[in-house]
């Protein structure tokens, strides 16, 4: 045989380097720097090497927990309380390398950050933000956020969860689906009907009439905990509401912050499976040569630099607005639904370049290819980001047929 | 030029590199001292061709190994010039002190050396070399299996100073080497098996020759998914390590693409496969058609040979 | 009403940790000019044997008390390792630096940091034993040289209770005792490096660096430039168990991997 090595990957390790075409983390300060390569370093050596098995036996490493908190990273731009007090660029960036690991891994500190501890730090009373937010911070209590509910996804003003007032107590029945951490939490934040009036409330494992069963069967976020809430005659004592907001305001200020994270985040799994497919592609050798010297495979990994790279400067002007002030939730829509759908389609186009290899475990596109499904519909769905920008551009709300 | 030579020393004889540090700097024109500590292996330098003289340097210091007082005994017993020893741990300790006693430059683990004086040596992990000229005095280490060794053949005069130093490094305990295998992550020299090995009791034919090499033991994933007693955080590949030895020796893996990808940067692959088609041969330096039941045994032998 | 306040704290040290920063070592090296591109590198990092020095020197001060003073020698970017290593807990940073300082030679490598322990106070010296991109490996021997100090090379454990030390040895390894001053390299040892979190990344915000200068000399070496390794011979395929014998004569020979 006697034939030429073929040395076309010569000195090139298979690490990750991130895709930043237009130096976009050059803007960011060295504050940020230091904590993306934390975060980067960490997902590296604790996260990489588990995923697949946690995917297999579908749980949500405890250990992972563990080390968030001691990042300190969860609730990232929240200031006080045992709260890191980063900058909303920084907690995106750190959304963005946890979902190069896994969006299941992302999901768990969105949830955490900014629908569990976010609306006690913005609405909750002086006592509950001690109860609470240091525990929550440093990873040992677990939150989760309840608004969604069986038949009420797109339109939770119709939930039919409801509190009433007892005097001494509330009593809350009903039940929430699709609740990410829900078996796992140690609270809960439950948006419930009082008189009519959409409130918050905190309900506490262990609580009595309150469970929160797991749903099983997933074919996407396997490395993420999925729950019901259920709540009948779930009592709770009245220091347990949240104060400071009545109305759809107060999910919707959480769903802001971590719709706003999850445009980061998306960009972290695309650059994940763009990375995998530049590097499969330039090692495949077909019909004598690296399948990356192909035109229909440059044509995709060209798309995918385009779109990662649009994404990116999307992520990051949406970031500095957050940190401003100038920002709308309109513009929260745009950066969650465009980042989320290009990943989404990366994920499937590097599934593509993979061939056949592309559907083991071996590689990370298609766990992130079935994660983005899940990602493409929470937290808002990809065509109710639409009729938001929709509504914003004429005036003209689409979402129902009366008012 | 007057070039003076650090023996290495092995046990009480003389080391093998020591005659290839008398061949580089004869290459130089130079007819090298050589400094033996405690007289070892004196009788043996000074019947190197080319060897200009020998000198024992006894001394109480030399029982333990501490740099700062070998530095002391040998700088008192070397001239002028060029100081050179072997770029192993001990070497580069010893040189690098009478570099700086003397505040003359040191250049280590030099891999070519000709006249000027001008020296090659690796950087960044051998991804690059580096040309330096030193123009006077220096101090340089050289890489072992470079340079030719000289033969015998000479009849240098020997002589005896007492030279010593102030030991300041006490030895506690000595520690038997460590029976755990490497991990394949700290491995320089890693022998992975596939499922061509049969079964994994045949993985001990890889472990034997692994503990006579310092290698680690590592293995395809097919190995690691069809047999439970090989351990994932052996394997090599895309999920599990990624290694970068200097030498990989694939035995009895075919070279799927998932393979390669955790083992593509080694320096040196060697593959023994009893497929001629196997696409581990199309990235190996060395592939060798056979089954690993007729090359292992071979190999072993022959690696006892080189000890 | 008399209270005892008593704060023991035994054989407190003042250690003294050598920094380098250097490419990261999963980095493609190129040549640009006849030298290494290091406009090229896009990931700096601490020279890896380095950070075991660093985590060794953390565990020291956490079992005996003290203080760690930080040094590097490098360009501004090289201020980056000091920010990690403040991030970790060091409070003392130390850069060292002056015109023209591109290609210093070993001795004026040692010569600048020996000015900075000295000033530190350390009576302890832990760096890694060889720097990721030069691969040299002179210069812990080289400051102990100058500081009249003792040196052990190539620690792989540490005992921090009893300031013990592992080092290869002919047969295996042993633990020894140094006498201070001493300066120790350590290769890769068994400890888990600690990673930063975020209140000290914040914290290293707030440190401060002391940029240092010395007056070094002229260096005795000239670097000429450098260049790719040889490109290795095509791939040879031997038939049968009879050619190990030539195989294994190659791997030492040409190879030189044996």
């Amino acid at each position: 045989m006697s034939q030429t090595s073929c040395r076309l990957f010569k000195g090139e390790d298979m690490v990750y380097e991130a895709l930043d075409f237009y130096d976009v983390d050059s803007q960011l300060s060295e504050e940020e720097i230091m904590v993306r390569d934390m975060v980067r370093d960490w997902v590296d050596a604790e996260v990489l090497p588990k995923i697949e098995h946690a995917c297999r036996d579908g749980v949500f490493p405890d250990e992972w927990r563990v080390a968030l908190g001691e990042m300190g990273v969860l609730g990232a731009p929240l200031d006080g309380y045992g709260c890191p007090g980063l900058s909303y660029v920084a907690y995106g960036v750190i959304c963005r390398e946890l979902e190069r690991g896994d969006s299941g891994l992302r999901s768990f500190a969105s949830v955490q950050g900014s629908l569990a501890m976010y609306p006690i730090w913005d609405f909750g009373s002086e006592e509950q933000k001690n109860k609470y937010l240091p525990k929550m911070a440093s990873g040992d209590l677990i939150g989760c956020f309840g608004l969604t509910e069986p038949d009420y996804g797109s339109n939770p003003g119709g939930m039919i969860t409801k509190a009433e007032d007892k005097g001494d107590h509330y009593i809350l029945n009903g039940a929430k689906m699709w609740i990410t951490n829900g078996t796992i939490s140690d609270l809960a934040i439950v948006w419930a009907k009082l008189d009519g009036v959409i409130r918050g409330f905190i309900v506490e494992t262990g609580d009595e009439g309150y469970s929160a069963p797991e749903m099983k069967g997933k074919h996407s976020l396997k490395a993420s905990v999925t729950s019901e809430l259920v709540f009948q005659d779930c009592k709770i004592p009245k220091d347990r509401i949240l104060p400071g907001v009545k109305g759809l305001k107060g999910p919707f200020s959480c769903l802001n912050n971590a719709r706003y994270g999850i445009s980061w985040g998306a960009l972290g799994a695309a650059q994940a499976c763009f990375h995998s497919a530049k590097e499969y592609t330039l090692s495949r050798i077909q019909f004598d040569v690296p399948i990356a010297s192909y035109q229909l495979i440059q044509n995709k990994l060209a798309w995918m630099l385009r779109e990662i790279t649009k994404g990116q400067l999307l992520a990051l002007e949406l970031g500095k607005k957050k940190d401003d002030g100038s920002w709308i939730p309109e513009h929260i829509s745009l950066a969650k639904m465009n980042n989320v759908d290009i990943a989404l389609e990366i994920a499937r186009m590097a599934r593509d370049m993979h061939g056949a290899n592309g559907i083991l475990d071996e590689y990370c596109i298609m766990r992130h290819m079935a994660n983005l499904e899940s990602v493409k519909t929470y937290e808002g769905t990809h065509d109710i980001h639409n009729l938001i920008l929709g509504r914003h551009i004429t005036g003209i709300q689409s979402f129902t047929r009366s008012e | 030029m007057e070039i003076t030579i650090i023996a290495e020393t092995q046990e009480n004889n003389l080391h093998s590199v020591t005659r290839q540090l008398v061949g580089a700097a004869t290459s130089l024109g130079a007819s090298p001292t050589i400094l033996c500590a405690n007289g070892i292996g004196a009788d043996e330098a000074a019947g190197i061709s080319g060897v200009g003289k020998v000198v024992s340097v006894n001394g109480d210091c030399f029982t333990t190994f501490d740099g700062g007082a070998w530095a002391t005994a040998f700088d008192a017993a070397a001239g002028e010039g060029v100081i050179m020893g072997a770029a192993t741990a001990q070497g580069r300790d010893v040189v690098s002190r009478i570099a700086a006693r003397r505040g003359i430059p040191v250049v280590q683990d030099v891999v070519a050396l000709s006249e000027g004086i001008k020296m090659t040596h690796p950087i960044y992990s051998g991804k690059a070399m580096q040309d330096v000229t030193v123009a006077g005095d220096c101090a340089m280490t050289l890489r072992a299996n470079i340079f030719s060794a000289a033969d015998d053949g000479g009849s240098a005069e020997s002589s005896i100073v007492q030279q010593s130093g102030d030991v300041k490094i006490a030895v506690q305990e000595a520690i038997a080497k460590a029976s755990e295998r490497l991990d394949v992550t700290d491995a320089d020299i890693i022998i992975s098996g596939g499922r061509g090995m049969g079964g994994p009791e045949n993985f001990d034919k890889l472990y034997s020759i692994a503990d006579g090499l310092g290698a680690a033991v590592g293995a395809s994933r097919a190995a690691v998914d069809a047999w439970d007693e090989i351990p994932h955080n052996m394997q090599v590949g895309q999920t599990g390590k990624t290694v970068n030895p200097s030498l990989y020796i694939a035995v009895g893996i075919s070279g799927a693409i998932q393979h390669l990808a955790g083992m593509r940067t080694s320096k040196f692959i060697v593959a023994i496969n009893k497929d001629p088609e196997a696409p581990i041969f199309k990235i190996a330096d060395y592939g060798i058609v056979s089954t690993w039941e007729e090359a292992l045994p071979v190999l072993a032998s022959e690696i006892a040979n080189l000890q | 009403m008399f209270i005892e306040v008593s704060f023991v704290a035994l054989n407190m040290v003042e250690i003294a940790v050598l920094l380098k920063q250097v490419p990261d070592t999963n980095a493609k090296i190129a040549i640009l000019g006849g030298r290494v591109d290091e406009s090229a590198v896009t990931s700096w990092v601490t020279s890896p044997y380095d950070e075991y020095a660093l985590e060794a020197a953390l565990q020291h001060i956490e079992a005996a008390g003290g203080s760690i003073t930080a040094i590097t020698l490098g360009p501004d970017r090289a201020d980056k390792v000091l920010k990690d290593a403040a991030a970790l807990g060091v409070t003392k940073l130390v850069r060292i630096w002056g015109d023209g300082w591109e290609d210093l030679d070993s001795n004026q490598v040692q010569f600048a940091l020996v000015d900075a322990v000295r000033a530190s106070g350390a009576e302890l010296v832990y760096c890694g034993k060889q720097s990721a991109d030069r691969n040299q490996g002179s210069t812990g021997p080289g400051v102990a040289e100058m500081l009249g100090a003792a040196c052990v090379v190539e620690v792989s454990e540490f005992d921090a209770s009893s300031s013990s030390y592992v080092r290869p040895a002919s047969s295996g390894s042993e633990k020894v005792t140094v006498s201070s001053p001493a300066v120790i390299t350590f290769s890769k040892t068994e400890s888990d490096l600690r990673r930063p979190n975020v209140r000290g990344i914040m914290m290293s915000k707030k440190a401060q660096i002391d940029l240092v200068s010395s007056d070094v000399g002229s260096s005795q070496v000239n670097f000429n430039g450098d260049s790719s390794p040889a490109e290795k011979p095509p791939g040879k395929t031997f038939q049968g168990s009879d050619c190990i014998p030539e195989v294994v004569g190659l791997l030492r020979d040409e190879a030189k991997v044996l």
